[in-house]
């Protein structure tokens, strides 16, 4: 799960690596993604997520399809 | 989970902020007593947080990385590692206040500098991938 310059570097990183293609989204999109998965992360009534909690949180950012279907 | 290892779990997470690094094995049990190692392993059966494969040390509570790793941040006056490029911008996230993340892009080396402000990074210009499907991510969740 890693940060490239652009969609260039990224290409070649993963002709370079073998890697196949998995799945691309902005900074912009990390961002909102971090926020909605980590921003309980330190509160005294935590609880953990269920996965259909998460699944949710990927669905309402657009992230769907079978690469974000969680296990 | 039960509400003792709930405890533990958020005894470890406060011990991360406030130290900036992981809690030891050692010092968790002398800060708890020896109930501490079944309940880390439970903690780590649980996905709460990730030991050591070899030992009953903390490897991840994420979004905190307990070994450097290419994404470090920088909030609230202190830092942290991030496990990847996700838990980096999570950390602000979880601190509530905006951040730093400095890494390097994993195909050329140039330098990555990025401030959170608002939830929003600044610049906006780079692109996050990931390899492995999400149905996956916990099958090796250091390489993920």
């Amino acid at each position: 799960m890693n940060l490239f310059r652009s969609e260039e570097h990224l290409d070649r990183w993963l002709n370079q690596n073998a890697y196949e293609p998995g799945a691309t989204i902005t900074a912009g999109k990390l961002c909102d993604l971090a926020h909605a998965w980590w921003s309980d992360r330190l509160a005294s009534d935590w609880r953990p997520h269920t996965r259909d909690e998460n699944q949710a949180i990927l669905e309402r950012l657009g992230l769907t399809g079978k690469f974000w279907q969680l296990a | 989970m039960n509400e003792g290892d709930l405890r533990t779990r958020n005894h470890i997470y406060r011990r991360f902020v406030e130290v900036g690094r992981a809690p030891t094995f050692a010092e968790l049990r002398d800060e708890l007593g020896d109930e501490v190692e079944p309940a880390l392993r439970r903690l780590h059966d649980a996905h709460a947080l990730v030991l050591e494969p070899d030992r009953t040390e903390i490897r991840m509570a994420n979004p905190f990385s307990a070994a450097p790793t290419p994404y470090r941040v920088e909030a609230d006056g202190r830092a942290w590692y991030g496990n990847c490029a996700w838990d980096a911008f999570g950390i602000p996230a979880a601190l509530h206040v905006d951040g730093h993340t400095s890494s390097a892009c994993p195909d050329c080396g140039e330098a990555i500098e990025i401030d959170v402000r608002d939830r929003r990074p600044v610049p906006d210009e780079h692109v996050f991938h990931v390899v492995v499907p999400a149905s996956h991510w916990w099958d090796d969740i250091v390489f993920t």
